[in-house]
């Protein structure tokens, strides 16, 4: 674990003394250095599941694979943002990655930690870095507005998650992980016990986020830079899930009652953020209501509490985030070359664009979970999960199955086939850069086919 | 100011305090609560600027009729228990009529009233004194008196928070602002007095360090509404960078060290079996955030892309020693990881 947070936190300083010509490369090389030490984590040779084990910080098969995950996504934000962040002054431009790897080392700090307050702060600690990233370097005046909605929704969530968590320590004496699990059930038959599991869940469900708590989502992932969208989509929605896959397990029996309406806006959250998808005009506001769309299936999967719903949860939130981060880096392709995020500005692309066209198609299956990628893996396990549940699910998410196809299509088609608009005939063609960024984003998709086991986590 | 009188009134303020700080009679202690009020009194009216006159007069009616409130409960005291100590207030009539006083020389809702107006009439320097250096005495007081009364501390420390935090939200001029936000961390450290006493005398020394390294930067900067924060990043980036980070930290977000008092804060209650009381202060501290964000878009998140060459303000080199500035938002931002440490500091005091 050290192996990877040291280089991580070193990684400031070189990216502040680094002289100017060689600041995006070296950063770029050494954080793919420290995704590749990161990939060392997927072996699981402990009996008991944790592994890397310190007094504070150890990986188990469920953190393990968001890890790699984040691990993962460093060089490729800095990636995507150095075309844009080309022309501000050098320092700006440190900060930036600054701010980017601040991220990595309280996200590296909070899917690691063993003990949940130390994840409460690391949870709440990425807020900062992600709030300076939206407002400060987002592009239009809503940045502000979507700052506050992103800030307020997750504290208003997890402030109750704190007096929750503390309240839980009163009565078991020690938070850590590593002992929660293994603990007798709660005795929680008081009201106010309902009220306590509400506030342990509240602070998830709205980072995940759950369908009547997602408003802060479309505003944060739209008005934010690329690397903000990125981290937004692949890592900062999980952190709820994790946080959730972690604290259910202690919540049992009340969970059985009390879940019922957290389900039902899950999966009707799906069918309803898909339809919104169909109206869209705005691309990336398309593919953060696809989000939402993908972690209701997410949130509905880990609150039925089954192996397989589990399993399924946390394949989809991997396949999901890297198949949501590749999409937002098409639409900043198109976003930096139009300035403007109207799907029907930038039609028709696959003329102009065809090499680019070819990754539209792929991620666009893959957002529809096209077999045999994980993206279907992870829904069909949820899907069979949520039905043998109960059978009615069945209606919502197989909507929600066909509504996701639709949109997906509607998305390739309106962007890429069709008339192109005269303006867009003048466009510069696809750097390498881009092409490279979109490899890595399909490559451990496509590789995760082979071994899914890497992604199951303990449940299976 | 002449050197020699600005020298008597700084030594008058630190007399007053000390004394306070050593007596264990009451009447030592009023002595000098008042030896504190007549020092600050020409400081805030030094520049006879009319506002600053009235912000001075204002002050001292409060003052006054605080001291005046405590000398008649600390007699009405001695009357029904037949001694003058501090820390042998048993009857309840006499600790209500201190504890009230006490909140009012604060400034705890719902006696806030005062403070926005008195420190907005003052320049940052005096107002810094006054934010910081005059709540010392009188939490000493409050502290060795530890009343005995859940309902009264509680509503002071709940109605505190909340009227901080809502009677902030309105408000450009950053001297208002802090002034809230004052009331607000006020109310944070009522609320556990009577369970902690040192986790109150945390909480105050958190405030002082993050309330220095606020009112020093807006002296730094010149600026005293958020509009003339507009162009810190041209005058100051450094300062301009760290700044959000102390204001964040004063709206209480990890892992920021204002989290520090307020995490500690909220196990105590709810080990005390006050969770409804721990989730409304925790989401009180939000209202206060809204205005210590939008701070921090006035000053950093609202800067240009580019550094603009023909707009920017001269930049003269500050006559301000810088070293205040810089340790306070360091600590105000670095603590957090050293939570144990800081917690024994002031954990021997009571």
């Amino acid at each position: 674990m050290l192996m990877v947070l040291f280089p991580t936190v070193m990684l400031l300083p070189t990216i502040w003394l680094s002289p100017s010509t060689q600041l995006w490369t070296s950063a770029l090389a050494y954080s793919v250095a420290i995704a590749l030490i990161s990939l060392s984590w997927l072996c699981f040779p402990m009996e008991t599941g944790w592994s890397s084990v310190n007094t504070f910080i150890a990986t188990d098969p469920l953190s393990t694979p968001l890890l790699v995950l984040t691990c993962w996504l460093l060089p490729l934000m800095i990636l995507a943002s150095q075309n844009h962040m080309a022309e501000e002054p050098i320092n700006r431009q440190r900060t930036y990655i600054s701010l980017l790897i601040s991220l990595q080392i309280f996200l590296i700090l909070a899917f690691g930690a063993t003990e949940m307050i130390m994840f409460y702060i690391m949870f709440e600690a990425t807020l900062i870095p992600t709030l300076i990233i939206i407002t400060r370097w987002g592009n239009q005046t809503e940045r502000l507005n979507a700052g506050v909605y992103f800030l307020f929704y997750t504290l208003a969530g997890s402030l109750p998650l704190l007096v929750a968590l503390l309240l839980l320590q009163n009565s078991t004496g020690s938070l850590s992980f590593l002992t929660t699990q293994l603990f007798p059930p709660l005795q929680l038959h008081t009201e106010a016990s309902k009220f306590w599991w509400a506030g342990c869940m509240l602070a998830f469900l709205v980072k995940m986020p759950l369908y009547g708590a997602h408003l802060w989502l479309p505003k944060a992932h739209v008005e934010a830079p690329i690397a903000g969208s990125m981290i937004l989509a692949a890592v900062l929605l999980k952190l709820g899930g994790y946080g959730m896959m972690r604290i259910i397990i202690i919540l049992d029996p009340l969970t059985k009652q009390l879940s019922y309406p957290f389900i039902i806006l899950a999966l009707w959250g799906v069918v309803m953020t898909g339809s919104i998808c169909l109206r869209q005009t705005d691309l990336k506001s398309l593919i953060a209501y696809s989000s939402v769309s993908h972690m209701g299936l997410v949130a509905a999967g880990i609150l039925i509490q089954t192996p397989w719903g589990f399993t399924g949860a946390l394949i989809l939130m991997i396949a999901h985030g890297l198949t949501s981060s590749a999409l937002f880096c098409l639409a900043n392709t198109n976003y930096e070359r139009t300035h403007s995020r109207t799907m029907l500005l930038a039609r028709g692309l696959q003329m102009v664009l065809p090499l680019l066209a070819t990754w539209w198609f792929m991620f666009t299956l893959a957002n529809l979970a096209l077999p045999p990628l994980p993206n279907l893996m992870g829904e069909l396990m949820i899907i069979t999960s949520l039905f043998n549940w109960s059978n009615w699910t069945l209606l919502l998410t197989g909507a929600g199955t066909l509504i996701t196809a639709s949109y997906s299509l509607h998305m390739f088609l309106t962007t890429q086939r069709g008339p192109t608009t005269s303006p867009i005939l003048a466009i510069e063609p696809t750097h390498t850069r881009e092409h490279l960024l979109m490899t890595l984003h399909l490559l451990p998709l496509l590789l995760l086919i082979f071994k899914p086991t890497l992604i199951w986590g303990w449940a299976l | 100011m002449n050197p020699y009188v600005l020298s008597i009134l700084l030594m008058g303020l630190g007399l007053g305090t000390t004394v306070t700080f050593a007596s264990s009679h009451w009447l030592l202690a009023w002595m000098g609560l008042e030896m504190n009020t007549l020092a600050i009194l020409p400081l805030m009216a030094q520049h006879h600027h009319p506002r600053a006159v009235e912000a001075a007069t204002k002050y001292f009616l409060i003052q006054s009729a605080a001291a005046a409130t405590i000398l008649f409960a600390s007699s009405t005291n001695a009357w029904l228990s037949g001694q003058w100590d501090i820390q042998h207030i048993t009857h309840p009539l006499p600790t209500v009529m201190i504890t009230i006083a006490l909140s009012l020389k604060l400034g705890l809702a719902p006696l806030h009233a005062w403070l926005p107006e008195v420190v907005q009439g003052l320049d940052l320097t005096t107002g810094l004194v006054l934010s910081t250096w005059q709540k010392l005495a009188p939490f000493a007081l409050l502290l060795q008196i530890s009343p005995e009364i859940p309902l009264l501390i509680t509503s002071l420390g709940l109605i505190s928070m909340l009227a901080g935090g809502w009677g902030g939200l309105n408000h450009t001029q950053l001297r208002k602002v802090l002034a809230y936000s004052s009331v607000a961390h006020l109310g944070w450290m009522m609320v556990v007095m009577q369970f902690s006493t040192s986790l109150t005398a945390l909480a105050l020394l958190m405030y002082v360090i993050m309330t220095t390294s606020a009112f020093l930067t807006f002296k730094l900067l010149k600026s005293t509404d958020m509009n003339s924060l507009a162009m810190s990043w041209a005058k100051t980036p450094s300062v301009t960078a760290l700044a959000p980070m102390m204001l964040l930290s004063l709206g209480g977000l990890p892992p920021l060290s204002g989290f520090l008092p307020k995490w500690l804060i909220i196990q105590e209650l709810t080990k005390q079996e006050l969770g409804l009381v721990a989730t409304v202060a925790a989401l009180s501290a939000l209202l206060s955030l809204f205005f210590y964000l939008r701070v921090c878009y006035c000053l950093t998140f609202t800067s240009s892309p580019n550094n603009l060459a023909g707009v920017a303000p001269w930049r003269l080199e500050s006559k301000q020693i810088s070293l205040p500035l810089a340790t306070s938002t360091s600590l105000s931002i670095l603590l957090l990881p050293i939570s144990p440490a800081i917690l024994s500091l002031t954990l021997p005091l009571f």
